[in-house]
């Protein structure tokens, strides 16, 4: 088993993941079959709901404290995925008495399945490629959970639970399949360069990713139940324009500006909640909303997931980054829910609900640009300028002279070159070359262009990646 | 240091004509004077067209300034092909461009792609200065009114510090 190609590795590992979230979105994180199996059975769904989110998020954010190796990961997973089939299988019969534990259950298990995760999407997916892996996941997964939905809330509930529970059980399989591999000798040398641990970097990121996912929360409690007439449409396109745009991220060229897209992201996300509330409650109107505000969740989604995917590297133990992530990722649906159930138990008109809403979408939003910079920065400075900061000076003049530039660097840019390499900010630039804050931004954008990248990090990674010393 | 001046001051009038253009068409929206809020609301959108375009001149304005080279009392821009046009205005050479009045010309500010300085030359008299993209190239003269060689060596030493090109010193 350990002769599979790592490509085929890879592909075990998206298809194994994915068929486990699919059983996640379609019934145990506020999947269609588990609302429309209590809905069934007349049971009160928030309290259920509610104690299934905790439980994932408690999964989630615990895995990595006693997974701590790809065979325990292997384990984690089969034996999690195991528990949250057993604890599904009460869910075919009117036993509600069981429901409440079997969501415990299951939710924390696959909580921890999915932490586990970190280690394959680690060892099996090559460095700058975890986005297109990301996206894979997510599009698949939300391609089964749409067929999960569209039989679930047109033929049977129990049929579409029958279909959740078979995502699990190949889940199983695949994951069954995946080989076990030594420790990657890149990923060793990458984190022995660094300086300490990515705490900061990964509080930042959960951070951000709680930030922006209290949007999707708020939506599921604001805008999805105006729809809830439109049956039969919901269930096929609800993901529709999510999965279009985790497509389009996934496949733009690598360097294509997605930070351009994050605020187009943002705007999508506004101009969901103002058609909300301009347009009325018919099907072109849910198609707009819907449309706007799942296509702006496809372009964040990816573009966190990868970002952590990307981290792994950096880590000691990739199921503790995972969970952490997403586990900031579930606490900003909680917080969402419960912002979204708030606004709405005031018994509001809907245009003014909207208009709280779109508040605090507003809020949050503002927010994001700056510590979306703030991230990037961290994120991709801290292992490259560890690793040249360990080196001579000539050593450092190497790699600087390795690269080809469109056009020769002046003295001045050197200078600042140098500084940036170096890890100074643009402020501590300024004051030690004695020049204005102002003019070391323009001097480091004329660098960018001669060397044919558009960001700091761009610039580091392009010159380290040319490294030929230490 | 007076073509700072105008340019942040013209900078200052159009933020003002902005704000108030505004806060008056706010006021006469809540009185309901539609005809007067449209007329205030082209007035704001223009005002905020010509405020954009000040602040980019003003901040180009600034680097300028901020990274000057030399300051002269005078200069002569010519483009090759055309006529050549005199120009009497304080004029600062600078890593960045040069200043002529309240005119930038500008050069390293846009990548290499942008324009670029590619040429300097310096005589007893005067400094040539040649600048531009592939489709058209500048030149700009000027007085600079330096007596010493070791002040012409010394901005030329400044120039190629900053900008990468040597500056080509004759007839001293």
């Amino acid at each position: 088993m350990n002769g599979l190609k790592p490509f085929n590795a890879r592909r075990l590992s998206v298809a194994g993941f994915s068929f486990l979230f699919a059983y996640i979105l379609s019934f145990q994180f506020e999947g269609q079959v588990l609302y429309s199996l209590l809905d069934l059975r007349g049971t009160d769904a928030g309290h259920y709901i509610l104690t299934a989110i905790i439980a994932h998020f408690v999964g989630l954010f615990t895995c990595g404290l006693f997974v701590k190796s790809q065979a325990a990961a292997k384990s984690m997973m089969l034996g999690g995925m195991g528990l949250c089939l057993a604890a599904t299988v009460p869910f075919f019969f009117p036993l509600p008495a069981l429901w409440m534990g079997g969501l415990i259950v299951s939710g924390y298990f696959s909580g921890c399945a999915v932490a586990a995760w970190g280690f394959f999407l680690r060892a099996y997916t090559p460095k700058n490629e975890r986005i297109k892996s990301c996206a894979d996941v997510l599009i698949y997964s939300n391609l089964l959970m749409i067929a999960v939905n569209v039989v679930a809330m047109n033929r049977s509930t129990f049929f579409g639970l029958g279909l959740s529970v078979l995502c699990l059980v190949i889940g199983m399989v695949f994951i069954w399949m995946l080989p076990l591999e030594k420790e990657n000798e890149q990923n060793k040398s990458i984190k022995n360069k660094t300086h300490g641990g990515i705490k900061n970097q990964l509080i930042l990121l959960c951070l951000f990713v709680f930030i922006i996912t209290i949007n999707s929360g708020l939506m599921y409690q604001v805008i999805n139940p105006a729809f809830e007439h439109l049956t039969g449409l919901v269930s096929w396109y609800w993901a529709a324009p999510y999965i279009v745009a985790l497509a389009i991220m996934r496949n733009l060229p690598m360097k294509a500006k997605r930070s351009r897209i994050l605020y187009m992201g943002m705007a999508m996300i506004m101009g969901a909640f103002i058609s909300f509330m301009l347009l009325g409650r018919n099907t072109s109107d849910y198609l707009i909303v819907d449309t706007l505000m799942l296509g702006a969740c496809g372009i964040f989604d990816l573009f966190w997931w990868s970002i952590l995917g990307e981290m792994l590297d950096y880590s000691d133990n990739p199921a503790h980054t995972f969970g952490m992530g997403l586990s900031a990722n579930v606490f900003g649906v909680l917080c969402g829910g419960v912002l979204g159930m708030a606004v709405t138990s005031m018994g509001l008109p809907g245009a003014e609900v909207a208009v709280i809403a779109l508040t605090v979408v507003c809020v949050t939003l503002v927010m994001l640009p700056p510590l979306n910079h703030q991230l990037v920065l961290l994120l991709k400075s801290h292992a490259y300028l560890a690793a040249y900061d360990n080196m001579s000076q000539s050593q450092q003049t190497d790699i600087v002279r390795q690269v080809k530039t469109l056009e020769p660097l002046t003295v001045r840019e050197q200078e600042v070159l140098q500084l940036i390499l170096s890890g100074k900010s643009n402020r501590e630039i300024a004051g030690a070359l004695f020049i204005s804050e102002n003019t070391v931004k323009t001097h480091a954008r004329s660098i960018f262009s001669k060397y044919d990248v558009s960001s700091r990090a761009e610039l580091i990674s392009t010159l380290l990646k040319n490294q030929t010393v230490g | 240091m007076m073509q700072m001046k105008l340019i942040r001051k013209r900078h200052n009038e159009y933020v003002l004509l902005f704000t108030a253009s505004i806060c008056l068409a706010v006021w006469l929206g809540a009185t309901f004077m539609l005809e007067a809020v449209f007329a205030f609301g082209a007035i704001s959108l223009i005002s905020l067209v010509l405020l954009v375009r000040q602040s980019r001149l003003l901040n180009d304005a600034t680097l300028i300034w901020d990274n000057r080279i030399l300051a002269v009392p005078s200069a002569l821009i010519s483009i090759p092909d055309r006529q050549m046009k005199k120009d009497t205005e304080e004029t600062v050479v600078s890593t960045f461009g040069v200043l002529i009045g309240s005119r930038i010309y500008r050069w390293g500010l846009d990548g290499v792609h942008g324009v670029r300085l590619s040429a300097v030359q310096i005589d007893k008299e005067r400094m040539y200065l040649t600048f531009g993209d592939k489709d058209q190239t500048m030149r700009v003269e000027l007085l600079h009114g330096m007596l010493h060689k070791q002040t012409v060596v010394e901005s030329a030493q400044k120039l190629w510090h900053e900008t990468g090109v040597q500056a080509e010193i004759s007839d001293w």
